[in-house]
């Protein structure tokens, strides 16, 4: 048997070579034991579901956030980004649902007093166009124009950001900064300030509010028929794409390579790397990310806030990553630190709800959260 | 060892040592410097000069060792007590601050004020005195950015003399001037002397050496070799020869016979600012050596060759078959491998696992887009066996490696690309003798099997001991080519100073 001595002197070593994201697995464990002792509900499958979906948005951006960040660049803009790809996409989709009803009163409407919205002329093209297509008023067709420009506007955003940062040569901060201020700036110009809802009926909202049962439950014991839980659409899409990650970062050349970009540029320049290029995916892997979440959270909200969707998302983004163990100095990060991170903003959130803690404190324990995580992260192997 | 006649030393360092983990870099070095006098430190690079010089001007202390000031001893912890003492240096790197204007650069830390608020009168004032005490009319206005270099060394200059220094160190201060720049200074130099000042002069530049100084302090490895109290009569051979040195060991392995075909040619190459129309020629089997001094070219040549600078010109030709090389990646998918003098900045991703080392530049040419499997394991397990590489685990950061094993991890990494062609800058340095023997060892197998290497070194020995033939550059030239079996040190000294190549050996 092993003298506990030796035991508690091997401990540091033993530590070290634990994964970094131990610490915040260990943290995430301790939340979630203490909040189902306060509140039994809290471990309840529904509520678990609920918190899940919440925060699937903010973990699907987290993702792209992980790459970013272990390059050694920060992405600002995405809560904004999220914003304008999904009022793009309703707006387009809206257009070719009311294509007919609409280039009959712009043209009304121009033959008055000109084009009432700043967008209205566009809108107005568009439904000639759609229209002339034989697209107009199909609803599967709509949605999935929708779709396609909520995640191709979020890839031209990342190749725009990967280009200024690789070839402009800003830096990542000011690139996204403008990113973020300008794409909540389209959004609200879109929207008139106000809401983008959707037109479409039923399948546009299918996938965001929708999921796959899991068989063998039921909510409504009481009921003729049996209620399943549904695991929701997006909450599947993000365990898919953390999958996904987590192999891209660890297994794959890029990924690889992107370690490398993050620990040291000019080392990874030496080593024949395509610097530019390595930044360039990884911001376009952000911005279809970002394409995605914003398309899920459209769907699942049916509409757009052109002043609130995805408004700070960037904070809980940057903290969930960070609190999984990516270094804000690139070259070290994990996908499953991030997933754990994300996990932790969602319990907490949800803690303090259980707990009747008042909105306007939340803030203050998420922000405690983040820096005792960054604290506890200084390794003392790193300080030798 | 003072005359009567002469005035007590400005300031004496007496039987100065120095360590690095273990290293001996400095070795009982004694220097004074006497009011009025320019005392000349040259040596080679690597020599000691810069170790010494941080230790008088307070960046560094000494492991053993005295200072004096004008006979009183002294220590000091950092260059700002250092320069409380009268210590000044002019470093070859102007370290001014380019957005500030002259005045607040002269001025910097010291700004005239009253009640927290500058006094511009009076600071334009003492800067414009500062600045007319070495002859020079700069508006102390201007920004210190928009000045020539030879302006900035002025405005360090009289920096220097407000914060009253009686002690000058000037490292290698003609290295950036024309010509006439040069003349200026060199007159500033000997105004300085009459009032007074004692100068340190470092300089790779025998001539203005000779031209300046009074006496002359020769390093070589750490120590004094030499000291010329009086320099009337010797000449820039007889301080190139006493740089150098002897002592060629027998940790090379025999050279074999190159053969006669050319395989690797370099044409007319030319990178603004750096070098400047360089041919090379290497035959089949033949190990060819790039020397010069710091600031020559070498490192800017083989970065360019390997893609990893901006040829304005030039062409290159391994066996038979044109490169572009225009980036490193291109350059390793033609067979062009550049193992960079800066390990620990460029040559390696510290931070990263050592296998992860290993593979980085193999990965793309691998075809591979999975990786961190067996297949990769197993490669840098044999890389490891291969090159005799110590480590610990494969998965340990490369940076906990020693010197010579990073080296070696270095080299390994990009051999495993398969190059027709591996430029190894400054191979050896900073690892210790056993290792540099391993080294030398392997580029002679790496030869013998057909690799074409070319090794840049500040070691004259160095290549002199290991490669067939040397090419040696000055101001982003090549001046020229010797056999390497037939030179010696001072031959190449020579070359690479400027001095006249071609008389015989005194």
């Amino acid at each position: 048997m092993t003298p506990p001595r030796a035991l508690l002197e091997a401990l540091p070593r033993r530590w070290a070579a634990l994964p970094s994201w131990t610490g915040a697995l260990l943290a995430l464990l301790a939340l979630v034991l203490a909040t189902t002792l306060r509140n039994p509900t809290f471990i309840g499958g529904e509520n678990v579901l609920n918190v899940l979906r919440q925060w699937s948005f903010v973990g699907i951006l987290a993702l792209g956030m992980t790459f970013v960040m272990t390059l050694g660049g920060i992405d600002l803009s995405v809560g904004s980004l999220v914003a304008f790809a999904g009022g793009l996409g309703i707006l387009v989709m809206n257009t070719a649902l009311g294509a007919a009803g609409l280039v009959t009163s712009y043209e009304a409407a121009l033959g008055q007093a000109g084009v009432p919205l700043p967008c209205g002329a566009f809108r107005y093209a568009l439904s000639r166009l759609f229209l002339q297509l034989g697209l107009a008023g199909h609803e599967g067709l709509a949605v999935a124009l929708g779709f396609a420009v909520i995640v191709a506007t979020g890839l031209l955003a990342g190749l725009l950001h990967g280009l200024l940062i690789s070839r402009g040569r800003l830096a990542p901060f000011i690139a996204t900064l403008g990113g973020l201020a300008g794409y909540r700036s389209l959004a609200l110009a879109l929207a008139n300030g106000g809401e983008v809802s959707s037109r479409s009926p039923s399948l546009f909202k299918a996938i965001g509010t929708g999921g796959i049962a899991l068989p063998g439950t039921n909510l409504a014991p009481q009921a003729p028929v049996p209620v399943p839980l549904l695991i929701p659409w997006p909450v599947l899409v993000f365990m898919v794409l953390a999958v996904l990650a987590h192999v891209l970062l660890t297994r794959t050349r890029y990924g690889r390579y992107v370690v490398a970009v993050g620990c040291n540029p000019r080392a990874a320049a030496y080593s024949a790397i395509d610097v530019g290029r390595v930044t360039r995916w990884t911001y376009l892997l952000m911005g279809f990310l970002a394409g995605v979440a914003a398309l899920l959270l459209a769907s699942r909200m049916n509409s757009v806030s052109s002043s609130g969707t995805g408004l700070y998302y960037e904070l809980d983004v940057i903290a969930a990553v960070v609190i999984g163990g990516t270094s804000m100095s690139g070259g070290r990060g994990t996908v499953i630190g991030t997933a754990i991170g994300v996990l932790i903003l969602g319990v907490v959130g949800n803690m303090l709800n259980l707990l009747q803690v008042s909105t306007y404190l939340q803030g203050l324990v998420k922000g405690l959260i983040i820096v005792v995580a960054v604290l506890m992260q200084r390794r003392p192997s790193s300080a030798a | 060892m003072s005359a009567a006649t002469s005035p007590a030393p400005l300031v004496e360092m007496e039987s100065i040592s120095r360590d690095f983990a273990g290293v001996r870099a400095l070795d009982g070095v004694s220097l004074s410097v006497r009011p009025g006098e320019v005392h000349g430190l040259i040596g080679e690079n690597g020599a000691g000069k810069s170790t010494l010089m941080r230790i008088l001007d307070g960046v560094l202390r000494p492991s053993a060792g005295r200072l004096r000031r004008r006979g009183v001893p002294v220590s000091w912890r950092s260059p700002a007590e250092a320069q409380r003492h009268g210590i000044a240096m002019i470093h070859q790197e102007l370290h001014g601050v380019g957005e500030l204007s002259v005045a607040e650069n002269i001025l910097l830390g010291r700004e005239p004020g009253r009640g927290g608020f500058l006094r511009r009168e009076a600071m334009a004032a003492t800067a414009r005195d500062c600045l007319a005490s070495i002859g020079c009319d700069l508006d102390p206005w201007r920004p210190f950015r928009s000045l020539s270099l030879a302006e900035q060394q002025m405005v360090e200059i009289a920096k220097a003399l407000s914060q009253q220094a009686e002690v000058l160190i000037m490292d290698e201060p003609t290295a950036v001037l024309t010509q006439r720049e040069v003349g200026v200074l060199l007159r500033l130099i000997g105004d300085l002397r009459r009032r007074g000042m004692g100068i340190v002069y470092i300089s790779h530049i025998l001539g203005d050496v000779l031209a300046v100084c009074d006496r002359v302090t020769v390093l070589r490895d750490g120590a004094v070799v030499r000291r010329f109290d009086d320099l009337s009569g010797v000449t820039e051979a007889d301080l190139a020869n006493e740089m150098v040195g002897r002592a060629l060991s027998d940790q090379f392995p025999p050279r074999s016979a190159p053969g006669a075909e050319v395989v690797f040619e370099a044409r007319g190459i030319a990178v603004p600012g750096c070098v400047d129309d360089v041919s090379l020629a290497v035959r089949e089997g033949e190990i060819f050596g790039l020397a010069g001094l710091i600031g020559a070219g070498r490192t800017e040549l083989g970065e360019a060759l390997a893609g990893l600078r901006r040829r304005r010109a030039g062409s290159i030709v391994v066996r038979g078959r044109p490169c572009r090389a225009g980036t490193p990646g291109e350059a390793i998918r033609e067979g062009i491998a550049y193992v960079s003098e800066d390990r620990r900045g460029t040559g390696l991703v510290l931070g990263m696992g050592i296998r992860e080392n290993l593979t980085l530049a193999a990965l793309r040419q691998s075809g591979r887009v999975v990786v961190g499997g067996a297949a990769e394991r197993a490669a840098a397990a044999r890389q490891v066996r291969d090159f005799g590489i110590r480590v610990g685990r494969l998965d340990d950061d490369v940076a906990t490696l020693s010197g010579g094993n990073q080296q070696k991890v270095a080299l390994a990494k990009w051999l495993e690309v398969r190059p027709a062609v591996i430029i190894l800058d400054e191979p050896t340095r900073g690892i210790d003798i056993g290792a540099k023997a391993e080294i030398y060892r392997l580029i002679h197998r790496l030869a013998a099997e057909g690799l074409i290497c070319i090794v840049i070194s500040s070691e004259m020995n160095e290549l002199l001991g290991l490669c067939h033939r040397i090419g040696v550059m000055r101001a982003g030239r090549l001046a020229g080519v010797v056999e390497a079996a037939a030179a010696s040190d001072r031959d190449l000294m020579r070359l690479a100073a400027g001095v006249a190549s071609t008389e015989g050996t005194p």
